[in-house]
């Protein structure tokens, strides 16, 4: 169904860039399309990832695919419960010739041009840390050696594990906020390709892996550009705003929407969250689906396709639901689309 | 209170041995019995004393005697009260007493029922004025049951009277009444189980599709055009919804068809449709929707999935 106007010929033409740059990053990480169209939404959209799972399913892989795919500079750190925000920044150390010296860190050393800054493990860097890269995200800029580094298009993408708990830091809801989407990985279940992940030897080899991705299928220096004009190319008509507005409405009152979960008192189930900033990106990230499947207008299955990543990390719960977060919150959501009625 | 017989007999005018305004407040107390002998033991004596006083005066209810024993083979039962006007004018007080005779009386003989005072009072601006009206005493005839030496019997147990002999009940009106209370309790519960879904009434499908077509059809009434496409569409979807207990998206089409394998005959108009819908509602193309799917076939369509329903 391709209703998109003639005259928008670059966003057909991207379109296309984007299904191909779907493809090259499947032929490496195989199972994991929902994940991959989360992720190039995610890049339609300009927004900063956290990608969940257990440990070797192939979360740093698909990062560093999607950085390749991506094109531009990359930077890469480890969170440890050591790291300082300074060791983001710079890095000293002595010369050869036994002078000190001070060199950039991983986020300035590309200077303007860095792309992708992908965090590894980002539960186990302190909360100093975290406040330096919820400027980072927010602002896409950093104050250094006098001046302000800025990066129009660095793109955030972090990782974390959920099976440790010692030794980690949770992440400040300010700093989950300003993450587009938290995509949760599981390994495929699909029979062959876990087959193939298993026996294939071309999957056992990561680094040849990723460099079998096509480089720079996008030009990472436009898609700022392209990003803006997908937002304005696609129409929300006032029906699927009052469809926006009821799922929010319901999910952080779910009890006076008419939604009943077993085992829980509904009144008392969400403390808050679900910022109008989280719906703002919703809307964002559900454009960029609409543009992928070609359309020119939202319809209720965008929003739906990106709700469970966009808007899960987003609702706070009461301190005694916290726990069973995992379980409940996909529950919700599931009611919430069963009943907040389209159109 | 019983009306008393019509022939009352009149037993006492009390001069009342009151002061003198008293005097001219009560204008005088008369007693009216239905019969003032042949009363036994254990019958209830009824009496009637009518008080009447001056306008303006009205009845101090403490002051009346209480139920209870009056002497030791007397009781009074209950007493009512009654006020009224006069065709004098004068302000009337009804008090029907009824007591009760214990008195084992082994020959005739008349007793003196006991007189009792009761005030009235007349509310003024002034404060209230109360006066007393005595209820004279009087006397009732009573006889005794049987002679004082009965006739000699050689079985003690002769002298009692055999028991009287009870009248046959009739338990028709008992048992109709019985059973129409059954049948009433039977159909609430029906309704109880109809409204709570319990039993059979859980396995019975509810009719979203004929209930929109219905809501469908009382809206045709007052609108027309677009609104009533659009109408037409949300009674589509809303039918849609209630038929799975969710909110079918257009790309849940096929899932639906999976759940509800009877709509599957409909399966392209119910495409056309979810198009149609998108156009209309989300696409701003009023006239490309109702081309896919126009305003009769909607209406055709919501016909058909009822009858389909019907059949499922």
């Amino acid at each position: 169904m391709n209703t998109l106007p003639p005259g928008d010929a670059m966003l057909t033409d991207w379109r296309d860039a984007a299904a191909r740059f779907e493809r090259a990053i499947g032929k490496a990480v195989v199972g994991q399309e929902r994940a991959i169209r989360l992720l190039t939404i995610a890049i339609f959209a300009r927004g900063h990832v956290m990608l969940e799972g257990d440990v070797g399913v192939g979360k740093t892989t698909l990062l560093r695919a999607v950085a390749r795919g991506l094109g531009g500079a990359y930077e890469r750190v480890e969170g440890t419960v050591d790291m300082m925000p300074t060791d983001l920044i710079y890095h000293t150390y002595l010369g050869e010739d036994g002078r000190p010296r001070v060199e950039p860190g991983p986020v300035l050393r590309q200077a303007e041009d860095l792309s992708v800054f992908f965090f590894n493990e980002i539960n186990r860097a302190r909360p100093q840390v975290h406040a330096l890269l919820l400027r980072i995200m927010a602002e896409r800029s950093v104050s250094a050696f006098n001046r302000e580094y800025r990066f129009p298009n660095l793109q955030v993408f972090a990782d974390r594990n959920r099976v440790e708990r010692e030794e980690t830091f949770e992440l400040p809801a300010a700093a989950r906020d300003r993450f587009l989407m938290e995509i949760g990985m599981e390994a495929p279940r699909d029979a062959k390709a876990r087959r193939d992940l298993v026996f294939d030897p071309r999957f056992h080899d990561t680094d040849r892996l990723t460099e079998e991705v096509e480089a720079g299928v996008l030009d990472h220096d436009r898609i700022g550009t392209i990003a803006g004009a997908i937002q304005h190319a696609i129409r929300a008509e006032p029906a699927i705003e009052s469809y926006v507005v009821g799922l929010w409405e319901a999910l952080v009152r779910p009890g006076p929407a008419g939604i009943r979960l077993p085992g829980i008192d509904m009144e008392r189930l969400v403390q808050g969250g679900a910022s109008p900033r989280g719906v703002a990106f919703l809307v964002r990230a559900a454009r960029v689906r609409a543009w992928l499947e070609g359309r020119d207008w939202l319809v209720p299955e965008d929003i739906r396709a990106v709700f469970p990543e966009v808007m899960a990390h987003r609702v706070f719960l009461e301190p005694v639901y916290e726990m069973r977060r995992a379980q409940i919150v996909p529950d919700l959501i599931r009611a919430v689309f069963e009943t907040v009625p389209a159109p | 209170m019983r009306a008393l017989p019509t022939l009352p007999l009149f037993l006492a005018l009390a001069a009342l041995p009151a002061s003198a305004p008293a005097l001219a407040q009560v204008r005088g107390v008369e007693l009216r019995t239905p019969r003032a002998f042949g009363y036994f033991q254990g019958d209830l004596v009824q009496v009637q004393a009518e008080i009447r006083t001056d306008p303006g005066f009205s009845l101090q209810r403490p002051s009346l005697p209480k139920p209870g024993p009056v002497t030791y083979w007397l009781d009074l039962r209950d007493v009512t009260t009654e006020e009224s006007r006069g065709a004098d004018g004068s302000h009337v007080i009804r008090l029907r007493l009824t007591y009760q005779d214990f008195y084992v009386a082994l020959d005739a003989r008349a007793l003196e029922v006991p007189g009792f005072p009761v005030t009235v009072e007349s509310a003024g601006t002034n404060g209230s004025t109360t006066a007393v009206a005595q209820v004279p005493a009087w006397k009732i005839g009573v006889s005794p049951l049987r002679e004082v030496q009965p006739e000699r019997r050689d079985d003690p147990a002769d002298y009692l009277r055999p028991d009287g002999r009870a009248p046959r009940l009739d338990p028709q009106p008992a048992l109709a009444s019985a059973a129409a209370s059954l049948v009433l309790a039977a159909a609430a519960g029906l309704l109880l189980a109809r409204d709570r879904a319990w039993g059979m009434f859980g396995r019975r499908r509810g009719r979203p599709f004929a209930l929109a077509l219905k809501a469908f059809r009382r809206l045709k009434r007052h609108q027309q055009g677009d609104a009533l496409y659009r109408e037409a569409l949300l009674a589509l979807h809303r039918g849609l919804d209630a038929t799975d207990g969710r909110r079918v998206l257009a790309d849940d089409l096929p899932d639906f068809l999976g759940r509800h394998p009877a709509f599957r005959a409909q399966a392209r108009a119910l495409q056309d449709f979810f198009a149609a819908s998108r156009l209309a509602f989300f696409g701003r193309d009023g006239a490309g929707a109702a081309a896919r799917l126009p305003l009769p076939e909607a209406e055709s369509l919501l016909r058909r999935l009822g009858a389909l329903e019907r059949s499922a």
